[in-house]
């Protein structure tokens, strides 16, 4: 609008002397001579821009870069001229083109009904001016927050347009819609990904673009749309195993990408890559190897939470609640549950520790129906069992793995059904999983287990930490000290004191619900986890430590 | 070309310019001395074809077309080596051709001259040319202050010897009479030897402003005492070494500290030689010699000068509070940027003229259209909610209003007394008091304490553009359409020293570091240095484009930056009054600069919605000791861009820890 004086100016750029004739009818003056308006034209011109001179330098003080009716009146008034009554508006004045003629405006001018104007509403009051305060760059560095501008408005707001045109209608703030510019390379190359992530996943021009991705360094303009994609495209094709795998690699190659800042999209990021690890059906054919992109998910999500777990601090705690979550549903499919005891597993021993093993044993009350041939007669469902069989055993295994190597010491020696086994163990270490597979595989099939009736046969101490996790804090997250205190206090009288009470081997199912403590003795854990899983669990064991059973 | 042909030329040209006693006196003359020698015509072809051209009777607007279109296409046609030499004469040119025709009365074919070559300086001019278009009777250009200057003043140009040459050897041999007589009237050649000079250096060339550049280079020679303040604050923490607490250091302490003081100089002078003193004493004459000499650690040997006003005694805890500042100052330099804090106007409805930040920028005020002042106290903002409404409560000043309209408690407190929109605040060091000015053609002091306002200054004429509090306080200066700028202190209610000179409005005015100087902006594109106890202006800088907006003092006093309409700052050295560098970046109004408190960052806030922080020392060190070896001015190097969220920055300020404060208004912006 800053403009319109200076059009104006244009147009006049000569007065006609019609011009001043008609003025001077309209004022009652009939008989103006010609030589008069001749006269008198230029001078009208000449103190018009003058006027304009002045609002213009009325304008600057006002600090805008419009000019208003305001300005001019100011511009008079310093002229010692009546000022313009009828235009004052806190809005810049809007100009219509008068139709048929190139370089005539007007201002619209409606009749208003008298009767309306009474009748209508009082307008809400404008809301009062006032400060908000907040950091626009520290030590040079603009924080990424809500109230400064965003990274890839930066282009957009140089380009200077913005700031010609401005104007300020209504009293409230309004969020703005940021432009954002892209330079026709990024769009060729972002246009490329997408065919390459959803068409040909499987190309070596793929791989290479996830080379790309994980390096290049001016891509961080595209990060809100990759993450749009990959929200949108996991949305959409979660019967289409190779694109849902080809958009995590993607998510992978942007997370390893040390030229992006990943963060203020994460929570956009989040919830797919979660998708991908716990869905019901990930792809829909049977040669779709979702078990894959489930482990593969896994660890992707582990790594997020490594990377920004202490940017975020609520991150892991809001992962693992929703893979608690997953987990301790009896009504989730196998491979719900499959996907969230391999991303509780990638998140580390401690997790495991504190969130697993508590669950150990009734799980696999509930599991052990489904993996027996005669109980479950739909093989890919008893497969599935297996699998997360498998993926719990792994778990528990790395867990005690952990403690063993952490505290060696902590081992009690007199665990005889441990000392039973041993010789069998050492020969079945090269394919544990599959040689306890092979053992239960023959046992009678048993009834299957409905699912849905399973809910009452959770034990309390896993509704308690589900319980606990639905208030937020998780053991993991604040240290296992202070919310465990009710959680002890509850337990303690269903259990023995794990106290040395002469070397009494405790019942597994409560050192596996203390397992939670910080100072559990590890070949108790052991020892118990031996029962549940047999000695398949030796496989885990380092060798100087199980040479001590030996 | 005899005698009686001259005569006859004479004749016919007083008669044409209806001197009709010259004519007579003429006639009387050549009666007498029929015999005698008169002037030597005959050898000076010019002045023949002048008067030829002069007694010509079809002497139309015609030909001023004609032969300016022939100059312009032979200078774009003339060799590539001297064509940016020749193409600066065209626009002097140009517009005496259009004032000789407005002047003359051809109205109509001035307009049609200047519509059809008007495109060939828009770029350069564009300011100028909207301004000239105006001009539509011989009248205007006797009222209008530009026109008139420009007709009273010659262009002085610099120009190669070769040039010159072929320029008038063209203009003779077309006999392009007009153009001759306009370049001979109205153009002062300088003519220098040797090569054609680069396009660098025309910034002296681009404002053909009332002033010959004789006169300002006359005014430029004056001398100027740019060093800091003696026995200021800064300076006695150096000296106790930033350890101990200055608080006992009392008035008895002051002698010792010149005893020190001049130990300290005379080591320093051993050292340096005269160079202490020929910095004390800098003349702008002998400047662009000095430039040469490599300046060591300048904060350290800033020389040193007396005040020559009386100055307000800082109570002692003020005084301690300012060096516990100075003492945990960060450090900034080009490598360490300053944390910006952004104060963001919301709601303000179009309204809000100005704003202004306390030293330590607990309060921000901001100037309305709507006559008000309001104040907000950011202590406060975060609990607005309980106890915290306004201690003064139970103030019976009018000013006072602690509830809105609906009841509603406000977080700001109003100060009402302006009759006009308010253009200008400014907080006193101390933030106890604040100014503002107005188009109602006051300035008032508000106290921050009482929540009140003690004083109404009347003075100017017309509204008072800008308004600022010197380095220490109890002295203000003040800038106004009136064209004058104005030296207040506190306890007088009439101005001490009214400035005049600038040929526009006044619109800015900073004061200098030691409170010896202000400096004034004007929409005439020139900033002035003026001295404070005489009055008298003792410095001209010329070269910015468009109105300025903003001035900003080195803490240092060495250097002053300015910045205009385009968004272009320019950052000067005040000895010399040259143009250090120009700093390019911003596409808007520059709307205010700071400097960090230890002078090594520039900063600059921009209608086009952003903070620019500019690198002060590397840029003003390379183009010292470069200046004379390139002959062209470095750019100042920009250090950093802040993008705000679509809010143009109104004010900036550095606290005394080097904490940068922003403020501006949130805008929609399509």
């Amino acid at each position: 609008m800053s403009i319109v004086p200076k059009e104006a100016i244009e147009v006049t750029s000569i007065v006609p002397k019609e011009a001043i004739e008609v003025i001077a009818q309209s004022i009652g003056i009939t008989n103006l001579s010609p030589e008069v308006a001749l006269a008198l034209a230029p001078d009208v011109e000449y103190r018009v821009r003058e006027i304009m001179q002045e609002a213009i330098k009325c304008m600057r003080h006002s600090r805008r870069t419009t000019l208003t009716a305001e300005d001019v009146d100011s511009a008079l008034s310093l002229r010692n001229v009546d000022p313009v009554y009828g235009f004052a508006s806190g809005d810049p004045l809007r100009f219509k083109r008068a139709a048929g003629h190139k370089d005539l405006y007007y201002i619209d001018d409606k009749d208003v009904e008298f009767k309306d104007v009474i009748e209508a509403p009082l307008p809400k009051a404008p809301l009062d001016t006032s400060v908000k305060v907040h950091w626009l760059a520290i030590e040079g560095v603009q924080p990424a927050i809500p109230e400064n501008a965003p990274v890839e408005a930066l282009a957009a707001s140089s380009d200077g347009k913005k700031s010609e045109y401005k104007e300020d209608g209504l009293p409230v703030d309004v969020k703005l819609p940021v432009k954002h510019v892209l330079s026709k390379e990024l769009q060729l190359y972002f246009d490329k990904i997408t065919e390459l992530t959803i068409k040909k996943s499987g190309s070596i021009l793929f791989k290479q673009a996830l080379v790309s991705l994980a390096t290049d360094s001016g891509l961080h303009p595209l990060l809100p749309y990759f993450t749009y994609l990959i929200a949108d495209e996991v949305a959409r094709n979660l019967n289409n195993f190779s694109v849902l795998f080809a958009l995590m690699r993607v998510a992978q190659s942007l997370l390893q990408n040390p030229h992006i800042h990943v963060e203020p999209y994460l929570h956009q990021l989040m919830p797919s890559i979660v998708t991908c690890l716990v869905a019901k059906r990930l792809g829909n054919r049977f040669s779709d190897n979702h078990w894959e992109l489930r482990n593969f998910t896994a660890n992707l999500v582990a790594s997020i939470c490594k990377r920004f777990g202490h940017v975020y601090h609520n991150l892991q705690p809001r992962v693992t609640r929703t893979l608690l979550h997953a987990f301790l549903d009896p009504t989730k499919s196998l491979p719900q549950h499959y996907g969230a005891v391999q991303g509780l597993a990638a998140l580390g021993p401690n997790v495991v520790r504190l969130l697993i093993l508590p669950n150990l044993e009734p799980y696999l009350l509930l599991l052990e129906p489904e993996m027996l041939l005669e109980k479950q007669k739909n093989e890919i469902k008893r497969l599935e069992a297996w699998r997360v069989y498998g993926a719990l055993m792994h778990a528990a295994g790395l867990c005690v793995y952990d403690r063993l190597k952490m505290l060696p010491g902590m081992l009690t020696p007199p665990i005889r059904t441990v000392l039973k086994s041993n010789g069998r163990v050492m020969t079945k270490m090269p394919n544990k999983r599959k040689a306890s597979t092979d053992n239960l595989m023959q046992q009678p099939p048993l009834k299957k287990l409905a699912t849905d009736g399973a809910m009452g046969v959770m034990p309390m101490n896993s509704m308690q930490v589900d319980m606990q996790g639905a208030t937020g804090g998780y053991p993991k997250a604040v240290g296992a000290s202070s919310m465990s205190i009710p959680l002890t206090s509850r337990q303690l009288p269903n259990e023995n004191m794990p106290g040395r009470d002469g070397g009494q081997v405790l019942k597994a199912s409560t050192v596996l619900a203390q397992a939670w403590k910080e100072d559990i003795d590890a070949g108790r854990l052991l020892a118990s986890l031996y029962e549940l899983f047999g000695e398949s669990m030796f496989a885990f064991i380092p060798k100087p430590e199980l040479s001590f059973f030996l | 070309m005899d005698e009686e042909q001259v005569v006859k030329f004479v004749e016919t040209y007083l008669k044409k310019k209806g001197f009709k006693q010259a004519e007579l006196a003429f006639h009387d003359e050549v009666q007498h001395n029929s015999n005698a020698n008169s002037v030597d015509i005959h050898s000076d072809p010019d002045l023949s074809l002048l008067l030829l051209s002069l007694s010509q009777s079809e002497d139309t607007p015609a030909r001023y077309h004609e032969e300016y279109r022939k100059l312009r296409s032979w200078t774009h046609s003339s060799l590539d080596l001297y064509k940016p030499e020749l193409l600066r004469v065209l626009y002097p040119v140009f517009v005496h051709c259009y004032m000789d025709l407005v002047a003359k009365g051809h109205i109509q074919e001035a307009r049609t001259f200047f519509n059809s070559f008007r495109e060939d300086h828009e770029t350069v001019h564009s300011r100028d040319l909207q301004k000239l278009e105006g001009v539509l009777s011989p009248s205007h250009l006797e009222e209008m202050e530009f026109a008139h200057t420009l007709r009273q003043s010659k262009v002085n140009l610099k120009i190669c010897q070769y040039s010159n040459e072929l320029m008038m050897q063209y203009l003779r041999n077309t006999k392009s009479t007009m153009m001759l007589g306009i370049v001979n009237e109205h153009i002062n050649f300088q003519v220098s030897p040797g090569q054609p000079s680069s396009i660098s250096d025309d910034a002296e060339v681009v404002t053909l402003i009332g002033n010959s550049q004789d006169a300002a280079n006359q005014i430029n020679k004056k001398e100027i005492h740019w060093g800091l303040l003696e026995d200021s604050l800064e300076e006695r923490l150096e000296k106790a070494g930033g350890l101990l607490s200055d608080s006992e250091k009392t008035e008895g302490d002051a002698k010792e500290g010149d005893l020190d003081e001049t130990k300290k100089r005379s080591v320093e002078g051993g050292k340096q030689g005269a160079s202490v003193k020929k910095l004390k004493k800098d003349k702008a004459a002998s400047a662009t010699a000095k430039v040469v000499r490599p300046e060591t650690n300048t904060s350290s040997i800033a020389p040193r000068v007396k005040s020559e006003l009386p100055l307000p005694v800082i109570p002692t805890e003020v005084e301690q509070s300012i060096l516990e500042d100075l003492r945990n100052r960060v450090q900034l330099s080009s490598a360490a940027l300053p944390s910006v804090s952004f104060y963001t106007f919301i709601n303000t409805h179009n309204g809000l003229n100005c704003s202004s930040i306390s030293q330590d920028g607990s309060l921000v005020a901001g100037g309305f259209s709507d006559s008000s002042l309001k104040v907000w106290d950011m202590a406060k903002l975060g609990q607005q909610s309980g106890n915290s409404v306004l201690q003064g409560e139970n103030d019976t000043a009018p000013s006072e209003h602690v509830l809105g309209p609906n009841g509603v408690k406000r977080s700001y407190t109003l100060f009402q007394g302006h009759l006009g929109p308010v253009y200008s605040a400014t907080f006193s060091p101390l933030g106890d008091f604040i100014l503002s000015s107005s188009a109602d053609t006051t300035i008032r002091l508000w106290s921050t304490k009482l929540n009140a306002n003690i004083v109404c200054y009347k003075g100017h004429n017309y509204p008072v553009w800008d308004v600022q509090f010197s380095p220490l306080g109890h002295y203000f200066a003040s800038a106004s359409h009136d064209r004058t700028a104005r030296i207040w202190s506190m306890d007088r209610i009439h101005p001490l020293r009214i400035m005049a000179g600038h040929l526009s409005d006044v619109d800015c005015v900073q004061w200098h570091a030691n409170c010896n100087y202000i400096a004034t902006g004007s929409s005439d594109k020139t900033v002035r240095l003026w001295d404070v106890q005489s009055g008298e202006c003792v410095r001209i800088f010329i070269g910015h484009r468009s109105m300025i907006l903003s001035l900003a003092m080195s803490p240092d006093g060495r250097y002053m930056a300015s910045a205009d309409e385009d968004g272009t700052i320019m950052m000067w050295d005040l000895s010399s009054g040259r143009c250090v560098s120009p700093l390019m970046g911003h596409n808007s109004c520059v709307w205010t600069l700071a400097f960090s408190c230890e002078g090594s960052l520039l900063a600059s806030g921009s209608a086009d919605c952003t903070v620019k922080i500019w690198d002060v020392t590397t840029s003003t060190k390379v183009t010292r000791t470069e200046e004379i070896k390139t002959g062209s001015a470095n750019r100042l190097r920009s250090l950093k861009t802040l993008p705000t969220k679509s809010t143009p920055v109104y004010s900036l300020r550095f606290s005394r820890r080097n904490l940068l404060f922003a403020a501006g208004v949130l805008s929609k912006c399509k």
